[in-house]
């Protein structure tokens, strides 16, 4: 029964690859016999996933070549989403967007062209250069929903985000808003290696997960209220006297005006906002603050949360540092970039974009942290310290929501142009059916693809782009961490397919970029990035075979050294680059989003509170829905709802639902679940139904059960440091779908 | 001569599927097809005070297999290292064995007119690998070895620790081995 | 896929059916026969019971995944189906052989009176193993927890005989003889006593199973009592299939006896269709239920688009 490939056959290669359907890379072996791949396995002798591979990785041949994916250039005939597509040359392809995109900049400006990415998944330094040259600040992912903002204003406090957990030699790790036993596994499988060794674990999390459930404490607290509880556990660390003096005399400043400041924060008055008692806010601060070290590992909850989002992560970021937990050992630890390696953002030739068209940055007068502004200021200063700067693709972007606004509104200026790659932005940025609106009405819409997604079925051009096993790898978290994971290619691209780099190079060197683009593949380009490390390797794939990876020695309390990258070197409590930038420079309480405390009317309305965005297997955002391996597993969208209340909304397990917010309505199937509370509700990411008509108006039913229709990217709801917007912590109502209700609007 | 075993720590199972996933890939099944789903019992209780653990299943490898007790063609059999496959060649698709197993491990392929079932990837042990599911979970939460060896992880697991076994009381005599944790930790 | 698809379906019950109303016929054949004298049960009875003892298998053979291997089925002397398949086929053929000795036209049906007596007892025994075995297949199911135990052994055993004594009953009214009469008329009474046996016994049955066995037994038999067997059962099995007969074959008339009968029969094949589906019931394991529930049936969209065909 088993596939009974001889692996130990003549003519078989083992390339050691990665997996790329999430940013966590792992390690995978690919056996190859002329130029096919036969079979994959997780590869033993990678360091974070040692043979391991979750669902997704493992249907990595089903997703190389499978029936629906895109093998060549598309371009457009008949009108827009009417399925009527035309299979051209790359030339003619790329010949036909260089020379759009060079008219759109003459008659509007290089700004008029934008791009959209999702999370790491390609080369991004290689679509920010191409932007660079380009003369347009208007790139941007998803990164405002992820990590970005979280390390942006930890960057902006002590000088780098210390997303490097030392884990091996903690007491106490608190999972804040992560879940890695649905998403991270090999994360997940290190936390649980270490719990057997004595690791208490903390998870905060409104819904009982997997990884909650194997946490010694549970903190189901109200969505989008993160910042009233890290208020609570700083006025909590700092009253009882749990922070470290030496640290905070030392190396802080700001700790008077901090300490004043949190006064008011009490656990009592914590409580009703975070439905927490204020026992439980007391308990589990003293656990993190006394078992130490101790680590904080962020998660997408806060990033994701809106209004509250950045005054939660200052408020959070402070935690770790009132308590010493940064770059001792088995705290969270602060690499800095690499000095080794030629990083993400060396490569992004940021020097090219001309200072005035940084200022055209849409989105940054107003939201100024991961824009010119903050990005510049935050540049500076690690520099100054490091000698290196985070990387600007992620760090330093054009505000997503208000770019999609622009196209529409034409304000500030108009957008012509959007180029989207490794992102459904139907399915994955907030408020969907305002996305919709700007997609079909954008001049230009070009879409490099896996598949026909819902975007690409609007878009002009689909461009194929080359995926698992057709690319080789760098993994260096975003550009920011001191160590590389490398991985090498299995095959070429099967088909037509390009690599993303490619892509943007072909582009650039239509659009007079040529002398920036020295590397002709990938493999060039990557082995430039890794011969400072200097391992005497003649070609990127003898440093995979040979070395793998490269991770520099610890060094701990680095500021000994260097000082922090701040403009006082000390840790900034009190955070003058935030006040530089205009923003509070202490936390101040903000209610989440949506709330029944501010607006009592709207709660009226829509009663129950709703968080979303969170992940789930064996999906990964909108991917693998077509992958009939995985979706056999989970092939309809279900919803979370506490059999209370679907008692009294007369809903039963099972039944079809409506999750309505003020922007919208979606339908998914209710599970009744005790794994939340009465008041919260808890909807599925990503759904879409590729086996549909992908023709408007069908699209795959792109907004029918789309979390993002539900989702805000209202300017009052958006951050005001990050402008990230509201995915969590809205109001929401539920109710059945029945004959009555079954069509009509969402 | 061996006794293949499996032991699977609930504690640290995740429910992720992957070894769902890993196993229906490997081994070419019919998209329909699982040998060994991962259930979700919970959580258990009244918000927040709950828990919940995920629960493997697969083929229990029996000494006593009712499969093999209830097969017309000798197409059932067990090694005797105590893997119970199926000969597709004698197999003729009454589906005895289906009725027969109580841990609903055999399964039908429609399109060949036989029946199919996890075989411990016999093909890979037989050459000293592991099993796909065991290889590919992350959570290292499912362990596979020789029973008769003293030294072996699955030794060790079976008589050092405490294990269940489902359905025990059918005298199955079940090889794989659960480790449950009775006390939720929250 | 969902669970119902695994395992036996209807022609499962057809095969029970026929097999069991075949070997009670055989049965009675050979008692009668025995006990009273010859000639007593009709030809067409005496043919019919082994006629219906091969139908069964020959629906078993098509529910087969590999029909034209069925000869495999005969291979494993330790399996109770093995077993089955082998005493059956001796069944038939001794029924058969029986049989033939109420054909005029066949030169030993005059003499030989010394083999026909053997057949007779043959046919006994082998209709009684044929009518006690498909009982002890499913018994021995630790699988199934409403068909486990040695209680449903007497119920498909009670079953076949008085299907069995309503099939020579039916024939007898259709290609009656004098010297039928008196057999005929005791016939009757005979089913009268079997189905006031089988109610009981179900009765029994169900109780003991509903709320003297284990959570899976009982959950199974909720089924027959409040869930989606509960019609079929009480309206097919128990009200057209005991009471009513009971009730007509005590009613003078040839009439009410053929529907009588015929609703025995009837009786006898509902009861044994809602056994096997009974079968779908099995010893879960934790959580199993939910997640299948929640399986695909197999008619989706996303199964169906031509995706990665193997």
């Amino acid at each position: 029964m088993s596939k009974n490939i001889d692996l130990e056959q003549e003519g078989i290669q083992v390339k050691k690859t990665a997996c790329t359907f999430c940013h966590t890379n792992c390690g995978v072996l690919a056996y190859v016999k002329d130029g096919k791949v036969l079979d994959i396995e997780g590869d033993p002798e990678f360091p974070t996933n040692q043979g391991g591979l979750c669902c997704r990785g493992n249907i990595a041949m089903q997703h190389l070549d499978h029936p629906d994916r895109i093998n060549y250039p598309l371009k457009r005939i008949g009108k827009r989403g009417a399925g009527e597509w035309q299979q051209i040359s790359w030339e003619q392809a790329l010949d036909e967007i260089a020379d759009k995109l060079s008219k759109i900049r003459d008659e509007f400006g290089a700004e008029a062209v934008a791009t959209a990415g999702g999370t790491q998944r390609t080369d991004d330094w290689a679509r920010r250069r191409f932007m660079n040259l380009f003369g347009s600040p208007n790139g941007f992912h998803n990164s405002h929903l992820c990590w970005i903002p979280t390390f942006m204003v930890e960057t902006a406090i002590y000088g780098w985000c210390p997303f490097e957990l030392d884990m091996d030699n903690s007491r106490c790790l608190v999972l804040w808003g992560q879940n890695p036993g649905a998403s991270g596994m090999p994360e997940m499988h290190h936390i649980t290696e270490l719990q057997a060794k004595g690791l208490k674990v903390i998870v905060i999390d409104p819904r009982f997960t997997e990884t909650a459930a194997k946490a010694d404490m549970w903190l189901p607290l109200r969505p989008g209220s993160d910042l009233a509880l890290a208020l609570a556990w700083l006025n909590v660390i700092i009253d009882e006297g749990l922070f470290d003096p030496d640290f905070v005399n030392n190396f802080c400043v700001g700790f008077g005006e901090l300490a004043e400041h949190v006064e008011q924060y009490t656990p009592e008055w914590a409580a009703p906002l975070t439905w927490l008692s204020a026992d439980k806010i007391r308990e589990s601060a003293r656990m993190y603050a006394t078992n130490r070290p101790g680590n904080i590992q962020w998660g997408v909850a806060i990033d994701q949360s809106g209004k509250p989002a950045g005054a939660a992560m200052h408020a959070r970021a402070l935690i770790r540092a009132i308590t010493g937990n940064l770059d001792a050992p088995g705290s969270d630890l602060l690499t800095g970039p690499s000095p080794d390696f030629i990083t993400d953002e060396e490569m992004e030739a940021n020097d090219q974009l001309p200072e005035q068209q940084k200022t055209k940055q849409i989105g940054a007068d107003r939201y100024k942290m991961v824009t010119w502004p903050g990005y510049g200021r935050i540049a500076e200063l690690t520099r100054e310290v490091w000698g290196k700067a985070p990387t600007a693709e992620w760090m330093c972007e054009a505000h997503p929501p208000s770019v999609f606004k622009a196209i529409l509104s034409e304000k500030p200026y108009p957008v012509k142009a959007m180029l989207v790659s490794a992102t459904n932005p139907i399915n994955s940025y907030g408020d969907s059916k305002m996305i919709v609106e700007a997609l079909r009405a954008v001049d230009f819409l070009v879409t490099c693809e896996y598949w026909m997604t819902p975007t690409a079925a609007l878009s002009d051009y689909i461009l194929p782009v080359a995926g698992a096993l057709e690319r080789p790898n760098i993994t260096s978290t975003y550009g920011c961490s001191d160590f590389i994971l490398a991985s090498q290619r299995a095959i070429q691209p099967m088909y037509e397919r390009l690599n993303d780099y490619n892509i943007w190079r072909d582009l650039g060197l239509r659009l007079g970029q040529a002398e920036h683009w020295p590397w002709e593949t990938l493999e060039d380009a990557y082995l430039y990035r890794i011969s400072a490390l200097g391992y005497g390797v003649s070609t990127y794939d003898e440093f995979v075979e040979n070395y793998r990876y490269h991770f520099p020695e610890r060094e701990y309390y680095k500021y000994l050294r260097i000082g922090f990258a701040t403009p006082s070197r000390k840790v900034e409590l009190y955070s003058s680059v935030l006040e530089e930038l205009g923003y509070p420079p202490l936390p101040t309480y903000i209610g989440p989003a949506e709330n029944e405390a501010d607006d009592p009317e709207l709660a009226k309305e829509y009663p129950l509170v709703l968080t979303t965005g969170a992940g789930f297997m064996p999906y990964h955002h909108s991917e693998h829905f077509q992958i009939k391996e995985l979706r056999f597993l989970r092939h309809e969208p279900y919803m979370d709802i506490n059999p209370a209340t679907a008692a009294e909304l007369s809903i039963q397990d099972g039944d079809w639902v409506w999750i309505e917010t003020k922007r919208g309505r979606i339908k998914q199937k209710a599970n009744l679940t005790q794994a939340l509370d009465p008041r919260v509700i808890y909807t599925q990411r990503g759904w879409w139904f590729p086996e549909r008509d992908m023709r408007d108006p069908e699209m795959g039913g792109y907004l029918e059960s789309n979390t993002n229709v539900l989702t805000s990217v209202d300017d009052e709801h958006c951050d005001p440091i990050s402008g990230t917007w509201a995915n969590r912590g809205l109001l929401c109502r539920v109710y059945k779908v029945d004959g009555t209700n079954e069509k009509g609007g969402r | 001569m061996a006794r293949y075993a499996m032991v699977l720590d609930t504690r640290r199972c995740v429910g992720c599927h992957s070894c769902t996933v890993a196993c229906k890939v490997h081994n070419d099944l019919p998209v329909d097809m699982i040998y060994n789903p991962v259930t979700t019992v919970g959580p258990t209780g009244v918000f927040p005070h709950v828990h919940m653990v995920h629960i493997p299943l697969l083929c229990m490898h029996c000494d006593n297999p009712p499969c093999v007790d209830a097969c017309p063609t000798f197409a059932s059999q067990r090694r005797d290292d105590g893997i119970v496959f199926v000969d597709e060649n004698k197999c003729v698709g009454c589906k005895a064995c289906v009725m027969a197993c109580p841990y609903g491990a055999r399964v039908s392929n429609h399109a060949k007119g036989t029946v199919q079932k996890c075989d411990f990837c016999m093909d890979r042990v037989d050459v000293g690998k592991e099993p796909h599911c065991v290889k590919t979970c992350h959570q290292r939460a499912r362990t596979f070895g020789d029973l008769d060896d003293k030294d072996s992880e699955v030794y060790k697991l079976v008589y050092g620790k405490h294990t269940v076994r489902l359905l025990a009381e059918l005298n199955t005599d079940p090889y794989v081995f659960y480790i449950y944790e009775l006390e939720a930790r929250t | 896929m969902k669970h119902k698809d695994e395992g036996w379906g209807w022609m499962l019950s057809l095969d029970f059916f026929f097999v069991g109303m075949g070997s009670g016929m055989l049965i009675i054949g050979g008692l009668v026969d025995l006990f009273i004298g010859e000639g007593r049960t009709s030809v067409l009875g005496n043919f019919l019971g082994p006629v219906l003892m091969a139908i069964g298998p020959a629906f078993l053979t098509l529910e087969l995944g590999k029909p034209t291997q069925a000869w495999r089925v005969f291979m494993n002397p330790k399996a109770i189906l093995t077993v089955g398949a082998w005493v059956m086929s001796m069944a038939i053929g001794i029924g058969f052989m029986y049989a033939s000795f109420g054909i005029e036209m066949l030169p030993w049906s005059y003499g030989f009176g010394f083999v026909r007596k053997l057949l007779a007892i043959a046919c006994v025994v082998f209709g009684v193993v044929s009518g006690i075995y498909p009982g002890m297949l499913l018994g021995r199911h630790k699988a199934r927890p409403f068909w486990n135990g040695p209680g449903i052994i007497s119920l498909f055993f009670l079953s076949s005989l008085v299907t069995g004594v309503a099939g020579h009953s039916l024939c007898g009214l259709i290609m009656a003889a004098p010297t039928l009469s008196d057999v005929l008329r005791n016939l009757p009474l005979l089913i009268e006593g079997l189905l006031g046996l089988q109610l009981l016994l179900w009765g029994g049955y169900i109780w003991v199973k509903r709320s003297g066995g284990t959570e899976a037994e009982a959950t199974a038999t909720k089924r027959w009592i409040s869930g989606d067997l509960s019609m079929a059962f009480k309206f097919g099995v128990i009200l057209c299939g005991t009471l009513l007969p009971m009730v007509l074959v005590l009613m003078p008339g040839a009439i009410f006896q053929g529907i009588g009968a015929g609703l025995v029969v009837l009786g006898g094949l509902i009861m044994r269709m809602l056994v096997v589906r009974s079968g779908e019931d099995r010893t879960w394991l934790p959580g199993e239920q939910k997640y299948r529930s929640r399986l695909p049936g197999g008619d989706e969209a996303f199964l169906k688009k031509a995706w990665n065909i193997k």
